[in-house]
């Protein structure tokens, strides 16, 4: 038996897999320590078995668990007292990052402070250059002196980031050692391991963020495995981690960046299985939840990375510079608040009503309108069946709020304003999507959204017309996308090497020696994974451009290219083709210049699950009818479908909504949904 | 301008939601130039703009593009296409880069494409303009501050010259780009990506304009103009009345009076008629050098003077614009040239000075508005390096962006640390230490912060910046035009000055050469560039600025506690805090 846990800000999703059988339970994320919440959704979750937190804990084999804590740890400024060292010159790297700004006419907006302060920034003496030569020498008394220092600071964590360590670690190396010498316990990062890539910004950012995050982590880790087997786990445990896969607890203990982003991670993973079940390999996956909406892809059965993600807004936040599922995440929800300024312009979020208060509907205090209020005003959600008629929703005040601060003042009738807030947001939520898809070289026509989070259903009809797609899924477990994602992912680690080498001076020796080191540590992570793990494979891949650009690209490679006669044009080939995917363009006439070389390992430890749940039919009325407005039809009498009373293949054709307890589906006029037999609806625009 | 009063009430939702369409067009264009453009000034740096007008040439939005670069100028460039080429056809695209027809300054090529519906009529003009690292300078530099005139800056000039018909370019003008442009192959992917970028904001506005109608994007652009005047006429109304003038001086280059170069604005703020006005014409004459103002640069730069000072953040576009008024002369240094004068530096240095006085002019007005002078451009530590990498035997020529300019103290906050240059607003990206010694044979030994070089105040400026670097196993070229030596970035209010710029180069034998404010040198070997950057004025007294701030500022050394106590009067204990006691001792002894 496997269990999947996330722990999110408000409520901690449990996904159990027994016996082929799915469910989901959800409790509510407890403060300081999560991981009474985790034991109060294992304990719904038993209760719901007749069975006992213990017995359930005996029976897992697997657990699986991802967690918002080192991201939360990061935007509260709750990590570690962490010092970064330094190449000498270059004390500002956090402070100066790499320029960039918005709002160009908003001076009003302060300038970031650095991840870690000047005051905790030392300079260690030595330098390394581009090409790997010493240039100016360590100096061992001086890094010394600084330890004394950074003890006497009170320093729990220390970031090592060197120029050039990545193609030279001897001085990182020397640091380290002097470190283990002076200062044992206290816990460190070294650049050139974490985080082997170009641009001392992204690397050094990594760096402290990952530093700063190992007390706390640790701490965290060694907490959860303890308190769950002492209340009867006899499984593994596995964490998700930002790059969509998992690795055992104490893998991130060691590396803590990893959990960054591990919640938005596993929803492409999640996405890219249940579109494969209707034949997609390529999809775009949207999270759509209380206060964010996530978009992430999958192109070629493949999840997209990127280095460029930012904690908190761009170019003011902190970029982690660490290679992680590309997930483009606006301030868009179903607690965005809908108002109209002066002029007279309507405006949908970014501010949110989040959870606390939450939309006005909720009764919990909130008094400005949102997407959800919207939804309950146009009859999209049943205010007598929300989350499974658990809450009772106040559709009279979501009226007067809305009426009061958005109807009014544009002088619209009630209908028309609340399809005016769903409208916007959905505008918004289509740029969010075009932002990626431009970056990832997809063009959205055409493709299938895969529509996962409480509020997908609200608009995604919408946002497939716009984006001009033909096809919409929403799956049964939408609303725990992250936790469903994980129970089909794989244990992955990624190696990489920088190593310049353009193609016209291709040495095939150097490169295989390479592949070789990557193939090498892909290997010993395998061996560490287990007897049981299974499926093991190494994708290999270099990241390449033309001579003077700037920005690399990953190029899919395989081993058998380098013993290849004409390695040479098959890597140029490959890199064109990669270029013209993503860019609408290639070079031919020129070369490729090879930066770094990459081997991402994968290996099962536990198949696949199948991620449907199990039908609950004949729990009330199979279907209802009220009122709900369209924009196309205005106020209109059509049917509420219950999601587990439709029968397999069953047609629902639009105007009409398809409930269940977590979520609320709209079928727009013209739009067609079916409910497969796996059990997932799958929406024909 | 319109009747106001007559208006009917602005559709707030069709309007928000055509809008964010308009603006998904150029985030898109700007998207795929930074993801393919070859040169490092483009896609490191940033060093570029995406703009959209109308058939009337009136700009709709320019999301995410310097303001230097498009504010007051898509829209006479756009002008200049229109009436040199009256028989517009879809596929055509047009190279332009004519200081004298619209355009910013002979490095920046601006592609236009006009956007035609299905019944063929021109409805938009999509605009892409990119720096190139190199556009056939007689030296190898895109910032000839010396120049006489546009022949001894020697690039290559092209009035809107049709560059692509029936969607193929006119391979004629590529050849004679190819034979000119150093490092031809960067040029041709620059070309490739800006022209792409145009190409893909036509397809995007084609789309929206057969899907929602094309004369509901005409209709909506007229309808989001009168919105954003109305937000425009609203803020003004919130600002004092009242006229000043202030004057900027930039640093002086051969030929150039002494002194320096003055820019003077006079500003008048009415707001009952909800109009600011901004006078250049009580300026010199046009100069023998590189950095006259074109005439889209002189109006941009005293817009963004205007923009960057009022009290709510405003999009600049021809509905905002209607209620700002700028007077230039012809012939005149912050006006409108006449060929042949050189306007190569026109983005950044005499440009900013136009800011600097517009904002200093409204900060007088209104205590509440404006800013101090940020920092000037454009120091060594983003100069143009140029010559032979002894790794491969390439030729290289690119301008390095590792530092520039600290930005100003506003009546709200503290100057912007990357702000580059004013007309830049902080946008450029800066260069990767790695990435630049990776490209060229340069090490960068130093990058940091000074501490006690910021412009003091109520709000400080930013500090500037200490670069220091050197070629790696050969000599190579720097050139270079900056601003800020002699003429510090001023305070105002009661704000201090920064310090100034500085700049040298040292031997390894200790041997220093001083270098001058605008230069194209030989870097030996065995010497080191040093640029110190300027810092940004401060606004307000420093003596009235927030203790906590100030000890903060001396626990993250940006500046000293020595300076903290005798500047802003305030004593920081040796732990960091503030010593409440001493400091209103301090304070109340003035």
């Amino acid at each position: 038996m496997r269990l999947s846990i996330d722990v999110g800000g408000t409520f901690t999703d449990l996904v159990m897999d027994r016996n082929g059988v799915l469910s989901m339970h959800k409790a509510t994320t407890t403060y300081p320590d999560p991981v009474d919440g985790i034991l109060d959704a294992v304990a719904v979750a038993a209760g719901e078995m007749g069975t006992s937190v213990a017995a359930l804990l005996a029976e897992t084999d697997l657990l699986f668990h991802s967690t918002t804590r080192a991201i939360n740890a990061v935007v509260t400024g709750r990590t570690a007292r962490t010092a970064l060292l330094v190449s000498k010159g270059h004390p500002d790297i956090l402070v100066i990052r790499e320029g960039g700004r918005t709002d160009p006419f908003n001076y009003q907006i302060p300038y970031p402070a650095p991840y870690i302060p000047r005051s905790l920034t030392y300079e260690v003496p030595g330098r390394i250059w581009a090409d790997g030569r010493e240039m100016a020498p360590f100096e061992e008394a001086e890094v010394v002196a600084h330890i004394a220092a950074m003890k006497a600071a009170g320093v729990e964590a220390v970031a090592v980031s060197l120029i050039w360590s990545i193609v030279n670690p001897a001085h990182e190396q020397a640091v380290a050692r002097l470190l283990d010498a002076h200062m044992p316990g206290v816990p460190y990062t070294l650049a050139h391991q974490l985080n082997p890539t170009v641009r001392e910004y992204r690397r050094t950012s990594s760096t402290a963020i990952d530093a700063s995050l190992k007390p706390i982590m640790q701490g965290y880790m060694h907490t959860l495995k303890t308190r769950l087997t002492d209340a009867g786990l006899k499984g593994r445990i596995f964490a998700v981690t930002s790059q969509g896969g998992l690795v055992d607890v104490d893998d991130l203990a060691e590396r803590p960046i990893l959990a960054l982003n591990s919640g938005p991670s596993m929803a492409p993973v999640a996405g890219r299985y249940f579109a494969a079940e209707e034949g997609w390999s390529a999809a775009i996956v949207t999270d759509a939840g209380g206060t964010t909406y996530d978009v992430s892809l999958v192109k070629d059965g493949v999840i997209p990375w990127t280095r460029d993600t930012w904690l908190g807004p761009i170019y003011r936040g902190h970029l982690t510079g660490f290679p992680s599922v590309d997930v483009k995440s606006i301030g868009a929800g179903g607690g965005s608040i809908a108002r109209v300024d002066a002029s007279g312009l309507l405006h949908v979020g970014p501010e949110s009503a989040g959870s606390t208060p939450g939309p006005v509907c909720y009764g919990r205090g909130g008094v400005k309108p949102t997407v959800t209020d919207a939804a309950v005003v146009l009859g999209y959600i049943d205010p007598a069946f929300f989350l499974g008629g658990r809450m009772e929703l106040a559709i009279d005040a979501a009226r007067a709020a809305l009426s009061r601060d958005v109807a009014e003042p544009l002088g619209l009738s009630l209908a028309d304003a609340a399809l005016a807030v769903i409208d916007l947001a959905t505008e918004q939520m289509v740029n969010a999507i075009e932002d990626i898809t431009v970056k990832q070289g997809i063009d959205p026509t055409g493709t299938v959204i895969v529509g996962g989070g409480g509020a997908a259903g609200i608009n995604t009809v919408l946002i497939a017309r716009r984006l001009r797609c033909d096809t919409v899924i929403v799956p049964d477990v939408c609303a725990a996308l992250s936790a469903a994602g994980a129970m089909m992912s794989e244990l992955t680690r990624d190696f990489a090497l920088t190593a310049f080498m353009p193609t016209r001076a291709f040495d095939r020796a150097r490169a295989k020696a390479i592949l070789a080191e990557l193939a090498e540590k892909a290997e010993a992570f395998f061996a560490a994974a287990g007897p049981e793990a299974f499926d093991k494979r190494i994708d290999l891949s270099i990241e390449g451009r033309y001579p003077s650009q700037v920005w690399e690209i990953e190029v899919p490679i395989a081993a058998a290219d380098l013993d290849a006669p004409d390695v040479v044009a098959r890597l140029v080939a490959a890199f064109h083709a990669r270029h013209q995917d993503l860019f609408s363009f290639r070079d031919d006439g020129d070369d490729v210049e090879i930066m770094t070389w990459r081997a991402v390992a994968r290996c099962r430890v536990a198949e696949e699950s199948r991620a449907h749940l199990a039908p609950r039919p004949g729990h009330g009325p199979g279907v209802t009818r009220r009122t709900m407005t369209f924009r196309e039809t205005g106020p209109v009498d059509a049917h509420a479908h219950r999601w587990d009373d439709l029968a397999p293949g069953e047609a629902v054709a639009g105007p009409a909504v398809i409930e269940s307890s977590f979520t609320s589906v709209v079928i727009n006029p013209g739009a067609t949904a079916v409910r497969t037999p796996s059990g997932q609806l799958v929406i024909s625009l | 301008m319109t009747d106001l009063s007559s208006r009917a009430r602005p559709d707030g939702v069709r309007l928000a939601i055509t809008q964010k369409r308009f603006e998904g067009v150029t985030r898109k264009m700007a998207n795929t130039l930074l993801r393919t453009a070859r040169s490092g000034v483009i896609n490191t740096a940033r060093d570029f703009s995406c703009a959209l007008v109308t058939a009337d040439c009136e700009l709709l939005t320019a999301a995410d593009s310097y303001p230097i670069h498009v504010i007051g100028g898509a829209d006479l460039m756009a002008r200049a296409m229109l009436d040199m080429h009256p028989d517009l056809k879809p596929g055509d695209a047009f190279l332009h880069n004519s200081p004298y027809h619209g355009n910013s300054h002979a490095a920046d090529h601006t592609i236009l494409v006009p956007v035609f519906d299905d019944d063929g009529r021109h409805r938009f003009t999509v605009l892409a303009k990119a720096h190139q690292a190199d556009c056939g300078n007689s030296l190898p530099t895109t910032y000839m501050g010396n120049a006489r005139d546009v022949y001894e800056e020697g690039a290559l000039i092209f009035p809107a010259v049709k560059v692509q018909t029936g969607y193929k370019d006119v391979q004629d003008i590529i050849n004679m780009c190819l034979m000119r442009i150093r490092v031809p192959n960067q040029w041709r992917g620059d070309y490739l990506a800006t022209v792409g970028a145009a190409r893909i904001g036509e397809q995007e506005i084609v789309r929206m304009g057969r899907e929602l109608g094309w004369d509901a994007l005409s209709q909506h652009a007229l309808d989001w103009f009168d919105l954003c005047e109305q937000q425009m006429i609203d803020c003004i109304r919130t600002i004092k009345a009242g006229r000043a003038r202030a004057t900027s001086m930039h640093d002086p280059l051969p030929r150039t009076p002494p002194e320096g170069i003055p820019a003077t604005a006079d500003v008048t703020v009415d707001p009952r008629a909800a109009i600011i006005t901004v006078d250049m014409t009580d300026n010199i004459d046009c100069l023998p050098v590189g950095v006259n103002l074109s005439h889209a640069c002189a109006r941009t730069a005293a817009l963004v003077g205007v923009f960057n000072s009022l009290p709510t953040p405003m999009q600049p576009n021809a509905g905002s614009l209607r209620r700002i008024v700028v007077h230039l002369r012809e012939n005149c240094v912050v006006g409108i040239p006449r060929h042949p004068t050189s306007t190569s530096v026109a983005t950044t240095n005499l440009g900013d000075r136009v800011t600097n006085a517009v904002q200093c002019a409204l900060a007088a007005i209104d205590p509440t508005i404006g800013m101090a002078e940020g920092g000037a451009a454009i120091p060594p530590s983003a100069g143009v390096i140029s010559g032979v990498d002894p790794r491969n035997g390439h030729a290289f020529v690119n301008e390095v962006i590792l530092a520039g300019a600290g930005g100003a103290g506003t009546p709200t906050q503290d100057g912007w640390l990357s702000l580059f240059s004013m007309g830049n607003a902080g946008m450029p990206f800066y260069d990767s230490v790695e990435v630049d010694e990776m490209l060229h044979p340069m090490m960068i030994a130093t990058r940091r912060l000074v501490p006690d070089g910021e412009g003091a105040g109520m709000h400080r400026g930013a500090p500037g910046i200490l670069t220091e670097y050197r070629p790696v196993d050969c000599d190579f070229e720097l050139g270079f035009c900056s601003d800020g030596t002699v003429n510090a970035a001023k305070g105002t209010r009661g704000g201090h000055d920064a310090k100034p710029a500085r700049q040298w180069l040292v031997a390894d034998d200790g041997a220093i050469t001083p270098l001058g404010t605008s230069e194209q040198v030989l870097v030996r070997r065995d010497q080191t560039v040093v640029s110190y950057s300027t810092a940004g004025g401060g606004y307000g007294d420093p003596a009235t600025r927030d203790p906590e701030r100030v000890a903060g500022d001396v626990r993250e050394k940006w500046i000293t506690a020595g300076r903290a106590r005798d500047v802003y009067k305030v004593a920081v204990t040796p732990a960091g805090a503030v010593d409440w006691a001493e400091t209103n001792r301090l304070r109340a002894a003035g």
